[in-house]
């Protein structure tokens, strides 16, 4: 392992990384060493790097390893998080980087796992499953952890990996890169860590040719961007904006009520709202009256939840930010009905709005929207329009109708729908935006012995 | 009522004109700042349910720093309009990329006049501290090719009041006119100096033409002077404003100190103006409000007003916003030094956490 300071360059196998910061020439031979490892991969079956992988993932769950050490101290400031939250955010994600988790997630997608090592019978067809030959991941950065995540996606299917982190989880999977290396230096030589800005389209465009598979998580302008600059070989797995929602049912405002604003109130403040799996909006059903109980059950459930995960610091921005969400909502409640409630200098927010108020945008920094509504299967008709970027919707209360609440969202877009306490950290196996996570990367040969 | 609201408006317009461009005594803002609070609980709906939600009354207001502050996200929710339109009222549009349930925020200007006045003496101040008049070359589109931009009706009003002769070398399409070489032949052959206005952006998308197609700029006659406006501010792109400045000034042979940057929003009448071409780069680059513009910088969070130089949230109180409302708070960030504003920019390469620009492309994509 190799880490150069000005190249932002972190490399598994202890080659020198180039001495200049990252240009075009330097990603160019960051792919083609890259290359050089993917035989050594291929020859390993995909138990033994899944219990690598695995190895690594745990010392980030294990108090007394350097490694968990060294995250938590670079998470609060890297990610913008508390303490507290940077630690339950990890233990959230690492969770699933452990070896039974990841053979878990590679049973969970595929039928025959061994088609991955070699030809095997599936459905009656012999298959080998191939990941790709060199797997760009480009991460957003706004959860920290998905880079990991990622890493471990592509590399347990053999594909060399070169992961470009977003601002905000760089940390976390240098630090997995520099554990590989220690433990696994073949393996570790099959992925690198690189960083570079994100208008460096030359970086970038240089990494895509050489990609078969390129992964892009990002809002729709990055999307859009790595998506018009792939060449036609390249296949481009993207993860655009995604928001979460929650439905709630009659029957969880009566004495459950209580816990479920804590329930709810986690899955808001559980990545202070930055993640795709986050509500941004709460569907009540009833009218004003139990749409302002559940608001106000919630808000002091946020109130507390500032001493037990407090919010990170906001940028003047977001603060600023925060301001014209609160003002407005103050200014429109006063003028055509609803309420708002806050925590003045907690950056916790929950506004009440008629149920004609429509959709609203996405809230920030534990801010969120309620509404009433008459039947919840009414919700997926009243977030139509936004559900390309639907994913997560919480649920409770709504008893046998869960099955028809959740077939109307997945119609309009939502890809997973999940009881309120599962919210904020879905399974390795999880069908992110509605495909399998693995089986998304590889590409299958047909192998007919004659 | 209307004709209580215009007796409001004819006294500020004579306030504006008689304003020397020294700051207004405390007592003589706060009495005028008062009257259109009356003005504007009276009129505007939505102000008057937040400030009776609040017991925030005319009677128990006694400054106007208790108004309460209209975020500038609610002009995309609601129509903010405190007096009846005239007949040349005006309804103004933001651009649509900042994030509110409606594309696009709407700011109701019901007396374009009082608009006219607010801009004429800064203006002057600003940009031609040294004549009366002179030929306007716009890179801004003309008003009437887009009714509902504030800055296009801001140019206009401003060459109405002293412009020789205007140009207007972009349509609203942003596309160049044909004549820009004609003119600029013209321009050089004549001697005469000349005010290029443009945003930011229409400046880059100049000097990157040349080179590449028939070039929009020209060596500008001695006396020249520029006005910039929009386009990096809270944008990341500070570098670039600096050195767009700097190629700008070799194109068109001037010194920077002739480049005046004018910051405004469509949510206020008034405008701030940098004062280089009398107080040169080092005080001059900082932002001079108009006299019956206050401006506050306030903690993000708290909302309170912090100390001179601290930077923090701008929130304005503008007179000449009587016919809408006057107590704006703004996203952007800046600090307050010697009654001028230091606006700040976002530290070079930085990107913003979360989805705070993803949520913007989330609603277009809606087609709200």
């Amino acid at each position: 392992m190799s880490r150069d300071e000005g190249s932002g360059i972190v490399t598994g196998d202890g080659t020198a990384a180039p001495t200049e910061g990252p240009t075009a020439a330097g990603v160019r031979a960051v792919c083609d060493r890259l290359a050089r490892a993917a035989p050594g991969l291929r020859a390993r079956s995909w138990r033994e790097i899944a219990d690598v992988l695995g190895a690594v993932g745990e010392r980030f769950l294990d108090p007394g390893d350097a490694l968990r050490a060294e995250a938590l101290d670079a998470l609060p400031e890297e990610a913008g998080y508390s303490p507290a939250m940077a630690e339950r955010v990890l233990d959230g994600m690492a969770r699933d980087w452990t070896a039974d988790r990841i053979h878990a997630m590679v049973a969970a997608e595929f039928e025959a796992p061994a088609c991955l090592d070699g030809p095997c019978l599936v459905g009656g067809r012999r298959l080998l499953a191939v990941g790709p030959t060199l797997c760009l991941q480009i991460v957003a950065g706004s959860v920290p952890g998905v880079g990991v995540s990622a890493l471990v996606r592509s590399l347990v299917l053999k594909a060399p990996t070169l992961l470009k982190p977003g601002l905000g989880d760089v940390s976390l999977p240098e630090l997995y890169a520099r554990g590989l290396s220690a433990i696994d230096p073949e393996l570790a030589g099959a992925l690198v860590v690189l960083y570079w800005p994100g208008e460096a389209a030359e970086l970038r465009d240089e990494a895509l040719a050489a990609a078969e598979v390129a992964v892009v998580y990002g809002g729709d302008t990055t999307v859009r961007a790595v998506r018009a600059a792939a060449p036609a070989t390249t296949r481009v797995v993207a993860y655009h904006h995604r928001v979460g929602l929650a439905v709630i049912g009659r029957d969880a405002l009566g004495a459950g009520l209580e816990a479920v604003a804590r329930e709810l109130s986690l899955a808001v403040a559980t990545f202070d709202q930055r993640g795709c799996v986050c509500p941004h909006s709460v569907y009540v059903e009833g009218g004003l009256e139990e749409a302002t109980r559940l608001a106000d059950a919630l808000g002091r459930a946020l109130e507390r939840l500032e001493s037990e995960l407090p919010s990170g610091p906001l940028a003047s921005e977001e603060g600023a930010a925060l301001q014209q969400l609160r003002g407005s909502a103050e200014l429109v409640a006063a003028t055509r009905g609803g309420s708002v409630r806050h925590g003045g200098g907690k950056p916790w927010t929950v506004i009440v709005e008629p149920e004609d108020e429509g959709v609203g945008p996405p809230t920030l920094a534990r801010g969120v929207r309620v509404q009433p509504v008459d039947d919840p299967r009414d919700v997926a008709h009243r977030v139509a329009s936004v559900g390309r970027h639907l994913q997560t919707v919480a649920h409770a209360g709504l008893g046998s109708r869960v099955e028809a609440v959740a077939s109307a969202l997945a119609r309009v877009g939502a890809s997973r729908i999940v009881p309120l306490a599962r919210t904020s950290f879905p399974p390795p196996w999880w069908l992110h935006d509605g495909r399998g996570p693995l089986r998304e990367l590889v590409r299958w040969a047909e192998v007919d012995p004659g | 009522m209307s004709s209580g609201f215009d007796r409001l408006r004819r006294a500020l317009e004579d306030d504006f004109d008689a304003s020397s461009g020294e700051p207004w005594s405390d007592e003589h803002f706060e009495r005028r700042a008062l009257e259109v609070f009356h003005a504007q609980y009276e009129g505007c709906a939505p102000l008057r349910a937040l400030c009776d939600a609040r017991g925030v009354t005319p009677d128990a207001v006694g400054s106007w720093r208790d108004v309460p502050l209209v975020p500038t996200a609610a002009f995309k929710q609601l129509d903010l309009v405190s007096a009846p339109a005239g007949p040349d009222a005006r309804v103004f549009r933001t651009s649509g990329t900042t994030r509110g349930r409606s594309a696009r925020g709407r700011h109701h200007v019901p007396r374009p006049s009082l608009y006219r006045a607010a801009l004429r003496g800064p203006l002057r101040a600003a940009l031609l501290p040294d004549r009366a008049s002179i030929r306007f070359v716009s890179l801004i589109p003309a008003p009437d090719a887009v009714p509902d931009s504030s800055l296009s009706f801001m140019i206009g009003a401003a060459a109405e009041a002293f412009a020789d002769g205007v140009d207007w070398l972009v349509d609203a399409e942003g596309r160049w006119s044909p004549r820009a070489a004609e003119v600029w032949a013209d321009v050089v052959s004549s001697g005469e100096p000349v005010l290029l206005v443009g945003t930011a952006l229409a400046f880059v998308h100049a000097l990157e033409r040349e080179g590449r197609a028939e070039p929009v700029l020209a060596r500008l006659p001695e006396g020249s002077r520029v006005m910039e406006t929009g386009g990096f501010k809270g944008s990341g792109r500070e570098i670039g404003r600096t050195r767009m400045y700097a190629a700008l000034a070799g194109r068109i042979g001037l010194p920077e100190s002739r480049i005046v940057n004018e910051y405004g929003m469509t949510e206020l009448c008034s405008q701030l103006w940098e004062t280089v071409l009398c107080d040169g780069e080092e005080r001059g680059r900082s932002h001079l409000p108009a006299p019956w513009l206050r401006v506050r910088a306030l903690d993000p969070v708290s909302l309170e007003p912090l100390p001179e130089g601290q930077e923090g949230v701008l929130a304005f109180y503008d007179l000449a916003n009587a016919g809408s409302v006057s107590h704006v708070l703004t996203e952007d960030i800046g600090a307050i030094v010697d009654g001028r504003v230091r606006l700040k920019g976002r530290a070079p390469g930085a990107e913003p956490r979360g989805c705070s620009r993803a949520m913007d492309e989330m609603m277009s994509a809606a087609g709200r």
